[in-house]
């Protein structure tokens, strides 16, 4: 039988080899100027792109946070309620701003698709919240059934969520 | 009747290809040009719909379609010139094909197109397991001759393969009844075997699926051994070119000059004496074959004489044919028999789309100082593995040729 200091190298070793694949694989990375804007302040989000010659990122903001504009080619980009549709044409980065609410926290969550490349997932989520203080979250209603699949991400959040938990528990 | 017309209905209904139509997908203005404005618009209706919560008809096979026209087509329709000569427009890749050819399927396989859009397969691609192992769950619909049509509409094909200029009222007689059934249908009419048109077909076929790149790799390599073929071959005066007796299937059955197997045999720089007649199978007087004293037998085995080939590793089943053909009366008096020059090949490699390694084999038998430098087993090897991308090792699996 294992003993406990081989396991948590198990574990680690696990996530060393899984998680820099996912996100190495990721075609669409988002990064934030600021995850804990002050009220109103506008935030700007930038998505990384890699290797979709043609294909979409549809990006859905928390609650109380607004489109503010972006660097986007205008008849690329369509504005519906907190979602906010991107055209891709081989663009390896798009910027776009939001303005903060007064006060809200919650996910920046997005998904994308390669048309060409007969590919699709999700962009991992990020957290914004305003001065960094979390509120309760609101319903933003069902998903549209494209998103409901889990992410690989996600699957793999879980399985390392498991492992850990599991050390935990034998500790 | 009431349950026949339910059933007609329903054929009818599913009839509809999967990607039927006249049109790009996203061309707005109808003009048969995809424009950068109308397929950005296109895509982002597309994600409204399907993520926005927005309202659009185009779904996601219809966006991958018109970004696939818009990037690789130019936004254009693509037109193609079949085999049988008729202009077919395409609108959108091919999603859905079905093959009543074993040697068109094996071209698409050939110049890499993605095996799973082929959606069905005639009987006796389908009975091929070894040599088209990913065919076996696919639908089966039938032959060119016996057509099983509703499985056909059933899988609701957008392509349908058919050949071009043999069993040609057969295939008319297909075409004319999908064209009914499934307007939006595209049906291409490709012989794939005959060494006069292959090359051509090739880099037609490889630009219905958008392999040109792959198409020319493959056109070369077929090119190269069939040119290497006839410049060997080049500037034999007839008198002194090779006799040979080509043996089909059944014994004593020969071939003439419209048959398949002549135009190999003299593309080989082979003299048949039997080409002449209007048969294309004629049966001969066995002491003619005496009196016509061949340099080299070639015997056919294969469907009608099953042996070796794809379907096994069996050289003693070979040379028990070759056996037989060497012990007929009288055939002690013939050169080819007294130059142990008497060979058996299976049709797999000398009738269908892989014709060009059997009349390398044929062209090594009948001129072997002329193409001492042809290795007909490395370039089937290379088809097998480069192309074809099947793991067959040749010299542990099948027997295709003896000795």
């Amino acid at each position: 039988m294992i003993g406990l200091p081989e396991n948590r190298l198990l574990c680690l070793l696990l996530l060393a080899l899984l998680i820099p694949a996912v996100v190495c694989g990721a075609p669409v990375t988002r990064t934030l100027s600021t995850a804990e804007p002050g009220a109103g302040e506008v935030i700007t989000v930038s998505l990384s792109i890699d290797g979709i010659d043609l294909g979409g990122v549809v990006e859905t903001l928390p609650a109380g946070y607004a489109f503010a504009g972006t660097d986007h080619p205008a008849d690329r980009v369509a504005v519906r309620e907190q979602s906010i549709g991107f055209a891709v044409m081989n663009e390896t980065r798009i910027t776009y701003q939001i303005q903060a609410p007064a006060s809200g926290s919650g996910d920046i969550t997005g998904v994308w698709e390669n048309f060409l490349g007969e590919a699709d997932g999700e962009v991992a989520a990020s957290h914004v919240a305003v001065d960094g203080i979390e509120t309760e979250p609101e319903s933003r209603g069902e998903k549209p059934p494209a998103q409901e699949a889990a992410s690989p991400f996600a699957v793999l959040a879980a399985v390392a969520a498991l492992l850990i938990a599991g050390r935990g528990g034998r500790q | 009747m009431k349950r026949l017309l339910l059933v007609l209905a329903l054929v009818l209904l599913l009839a509809v290809p999967a990607s039927a139509g006249e049109g790009i997908p996203g061309d707005g203005d109808g003009d048969g040009v995809l424009a950068a404005g109308e397929y950005t618009s296109a895509a982002l209706a597309y994600l409204d719909a399907a993520y926005m919560g927005g309202t659009g008809d185009l779904d996601r096979d219809e966006i991958r379609d018109a970004a696939w026209v818009y990037a690789r087509w130019d936004g254009r329709p693509r037109e193609i010139v079949d085999s049988s000569g008729q202009t077919v427009t395409l609108y959108r890749p091919l999603r859905r094909v079905v093959t009543f050819s074993g040697e068109s399927l094996e071209t698409l396989r050939s110049l890499g197109f993605d095996m799973e859009k082929i959606v069905a397969v005639d009987k006796y691609s389908h009975e091929k397991s070894t040599f088209f192992p990913e065919c076996r769950d696919k639908a089966n619909v039938g032959s060119i001759w016996s057509p099983d049509m509703e499985k056909v509409v059933s899988v609701r094909p957008d392509a349908v393969f058919l050949y071009a200029t043999i069993s040609t009222a057969a295939c008319d007689d297909i075409q004319k009844r999908l064209e009914a059934s499934s307007p939006g249908i595209r049906i291409f009419r490709f012989d794939c075997f005959k060494p006069a048109t292959y090359e051509t077909e090739i880099r037609t076929i490889a630009s219905i699926v958008d392999e040109t790149e792959r198409g020319e790799e493959f056109a070369s390599f077929y090119a190269s051994t069939m040119d290497r073929i006839r410049d060997g071959t080049a500037g034999i005066p007839d008198d002194e070119k090779t006799r040979v007796y080509f043996e089909y299937w059944f014994d004593y059955t020969t071939v003439a000059a419209t048959a398949g197997y002549n135009e190999k045999t003299e593309l080989a720089g082979g003299r048949n004496p039997f080409a002449i007649g209007t048969a294309e199978y004629p049966v001969v007087d066995p002491e003619a074959i005496i009196v016509a004293d061949p340099e080299v037998v070639v015997k056919l085995a294969g469907q009608g004489l099953a042996a070796g080939g794809y379907a096994g590793h069996d050289p003693e089943a070979l040379d028990a044919i070759r056996s037989s053909l060497v012990e007929r009366p009288g055939w002690t008096r013939i050169s080819a028999v007294k130059d142990d020059r008497v060979h058996v090949i299976h049709s797999d490699i000398l009738g269908g789309a892989q014709h060009f390694i059997g009349t390398a084999y044929l062209a090594k038998w009948f001129y072997p100082d002329r193409f001492a430098d042809l290795d007909p087993h490395a370039v089937h090897q290379r088809y097998l593995t480069g192309f074809q991308g099947i793991d067959f090792d040749l010299a542990s699996e099948g027997t295709f040729v003896y000795p």
